[in-house]
């Protein structure tokens, strides 16, 4: 079996060995890949990008899901865009919250990732409060009357299939959307190698809330160091939030968690410079 | 027009051989080869021992000459979000292609991003603009135009820039973040020699070289582009002789620049034999005609698209007198050869067509609505 090399950059790739294919899609002018790699167990990979893996994926749906959960203190609903492969369900429904609503584009993603990721939603989708929407993301956020306390986009990169979660409307609508308090927190790249992402993302961003920033977290996988997780809100204070309550909350939720811990969340916003110069650029 | 080469008869054995084609597989048909790529294909690098070819699809667009590509470890010459489906349903992981196609539309960018190509063609400055968005991901080549007065098919006036417009297109690059790793040029395709090539190589070379004083990311990429000739006329033309001249100027270059060739026609064309039926027979003005089940439609388009003159052979031998050979549509201009000498055809009789795998199947109409040709595999037969 070929290697699989990521085709995310010309002049850089990360390869991994393929030990067993166990799903192959190319319908649909995209291309999806699950397969075994003995250092990272099941790897998920879409349109030549590496979307998941089996060992590092805690530190993604952790860190997408409890910062902005523990932050709001108390969320009842929750409303995750994506995530068809159900790690950020799994991450959700540890929390005690009422409804979870998620919106997948495609039914089909979330079979096949309870055939072939079956650790990913570990049960998840299974769970009472879940309310699984198959509809596209931004047509829900226009059409939905609801209201969520925290809104996570977990999408797929923006060149594909994900490409309406990062435009403009998408951040108006997902606002409208957002309960009083609320937190809206997206998937934004790797800013070392695509800073533009995080310039175009927080110039949309900064339109519609009062507070738009990001938090990072270091994803193996996701070659280039940090990652940054899009963070908004109109409720400024929900970043704020003292150490001591931050663990105070960690400590009742009783979290078991691999990277995400009350000293990680605080840490996670505080940004390098070079991010920070991303998101001065013009 | 150049003089076309007809073979009058055939080997007994040979010409059993494309009869039983014609029984079993109907006609008519186009026979591939993949030896004769391989063949070719080792010949092209041991020609060119320091290029990586990236065949060009374009040329002929099968799954069967991609397979044996792929099994070569050859690259892919991309231009179309066609082809890069076609390469997707092979296999061919996006890494080992290059998009070459100079204009192009955003949402074939970004298909071909998708598939995994991440080099890409510009010649001019609005296209350059379109790779903002994808600056990160990607690699730029720039075109520059080298005419070559002795080509066949002129590839440098619709595309390519004016040489002395790169540095300011290089300058403009650096302006707008977009990472330019090096140029390529294309002299035209069916060249008689290599001098253009080797103009191009230098003056690319030496631009490259003074650009690397100054600019904070250096060229190191130089894509020579393809025209490497096939044989249509039966000279006895020798590859390697004919890319001597490139190799050397090549061997000029420092020795860490990555040297890149995008054959076409040299690979594909001697593989694919075209094998038509004479349907029917006339005498117009004194003159013998034959009508064939396959014209310039057809699989002989490319004599009027790519103004290849293909070598034609019939397996009866005797006298000869003059003929016309036309396809088999409606169209007066559907002929597919003129002013030939040949013995005296009967329907029935097979007319073979040598060297028709680049731009032949390729370019085909759907005019009349005649079915294509039948294309075969000589090493998947059943």
């Amino acid at each position: 079996m070929a290697d699989f090399e990521e085709t995310l950059y010309d002049a850089v790739a990360q390869k991994f060995r393929i030990d067993k294919l166990y799903f192959e899609n190319k319908t649909d002018h995209q291309h999806l890949m699950i397969f075994h790699n003995a250092a990272l167990g099941r790897v998920m990979t879409l349109d030549g990008i590496v979307q998941t893996t089996e060992a590092d994926e805690f530190v993604y749906h952790e860190m997408m899901a409890h910062v902005p959960l523990v932050a709001h203190g108390a969320p009842r609903h929750v409303l995750i865009i994506g995530g068809g492969d159900g790690g950020m369900l799994r991450e959700v429904a540890k929390h005690p919250v009422e409804t979870v609503t998620q919106v997948e584009i495609d039914a089909a993603v979330v079979e096949m990732a309870k055939t072939y990721l079956p650790k990913h939603s570990a049960g998840a989708y299974d769970d009472p409060r879940l309310k699984l929407v198959i509809d596209d993301g931004f047509a829900f956020v226009r059409d939905d009357t609801g209201h969520y306390d925290v809104i996570i986009v977990d999408s797929t990169d923006p060149i594909g299939p994900g490409e309406v979660l990062f435009s403009d409307d998408f951040y108006a609508f997902a606002k409208v959307r957002l309960a009083p308090g609320g937190v809206i927190v997206t998937q934004n790249g790797v800013p070392f190698f695509q800073p533009d992402e995080v310039t175009t993302t927080h110039r949309r961003l900064v339109r519609h809330f009062t507070d738009a920033t990001f938090y990072c977290a270091p994803v193996p996988t996701y070659y280039g160091g940090f990652m940054t997780f899009g963070w908004a809100t109109d409720a400024t204070e929900l970043r704020g939030l003292s150490p001591t309550i931050i663990h105070d909350r960690v400590e009742r939720a009783a979290l078991e968690t691999r990277y995400y811990n009350a000293d990680m969340h605080g840490a996670a916003f505080a940004l390098p410079q070079y991010v920070r110069a991303a998101m001065q650029s013009e | 027009m150049t003089e076309r080469h007809v073979t009058i008869g055939a080997a007994a054995e040979l010409a059993a051989h494309y009869e039983d084609l014609v029984r079993r597989y109907g006609s008519p048909l186009l026979v591939y080869d993949p030896a004769v790529v391989r063949q070719r294909y080792a010949e092209l690098q041991r020609a060119l021992p320091d290029v990586a070819l990236y065949f060009a699809v374009k040329a002929l667009p099968s799954e069967h000459v991609i397979r044996t590509i792929d099994a070569l470890g050859g690259g892919f010459d991309i231009a179309s979000g066609g082809e890069t489906e076609l390469l997707l349903r092979e296999d061919v992981f996006g890494r080992r292609t290059i998009h070459t196609h100079p204009i192009k539309k955003d949402a074939e960018i970004r298909s071909a991003l998708r598939y995994g190509a991440t080099t890409f063609v510009v010649d001019n400055d609005y296209e350059l603009t379109k790779f903002v968005p994808y600056r990160s991901r990607v690699g730029i080549l720039l075109r520059v135009s080298f005419r070559a007065t002795d080509a066949v098919v002129d590839l440098s006036r619709k595309f390519g820039c004016a040489f002395d417009e790169l540095p300011g297109l290089l300058d403009r690059a650096v302006a707008l973040g977009i990472h330019v790793k090096g140029l390529s040029f294309h002299v035209g395709s069916q060249c008689t020699d290599a001098t253009k090539h080797v103009e191009a190589i230098e003056q690319c070379a030496a631009l490259m070289q003074a650009r690397a004083e100054t600019d904070a990311t250096p060229m190191s990429v130089l894509d020579i582009g393809g025209g490497f000739p096939t044989d249509y006329h039966r000279t006895g033309l020798d590859l390697e002789d004919w890319c001597a001249p490139i190799r050397a100027a090549l061997d000029q270059l420092p020795a860490d620049w990555q040297r890149i060739a995008e054959p076409g026609r040299a690979l594909v064309a001697p593989a694919v034999t075209c094998i038509a039926t004479v349907v029917g027979k006339s005498r117009r003005d004194g003159i013998r005609w034959y009508y064939l089940d396959e014209g310039v439609y057809g699989s002989f388009s490319g004599q009027l698209f790519d103004h290849a003159v293909y070598p034609l052979q019939v397996l009866r031998d005797g006298p000869v007198e003059p003929c016309v050979i036309a396809g088999p549509t409606c169209d007066s201009i559907d002929i597919v050869a003129e002013h030939i000498a040949l013995p005296e055809l009967e329907p029935g009789d097979l007319v073979i067509g040598h060297e028709m795998g680049a731009y032949t199947a390729a370019t085909r109409t759907r005019f009349n609505l005649l079915p294509d040709a039948r294309f075969i595999n000589a090493e998947a037969l059943y």
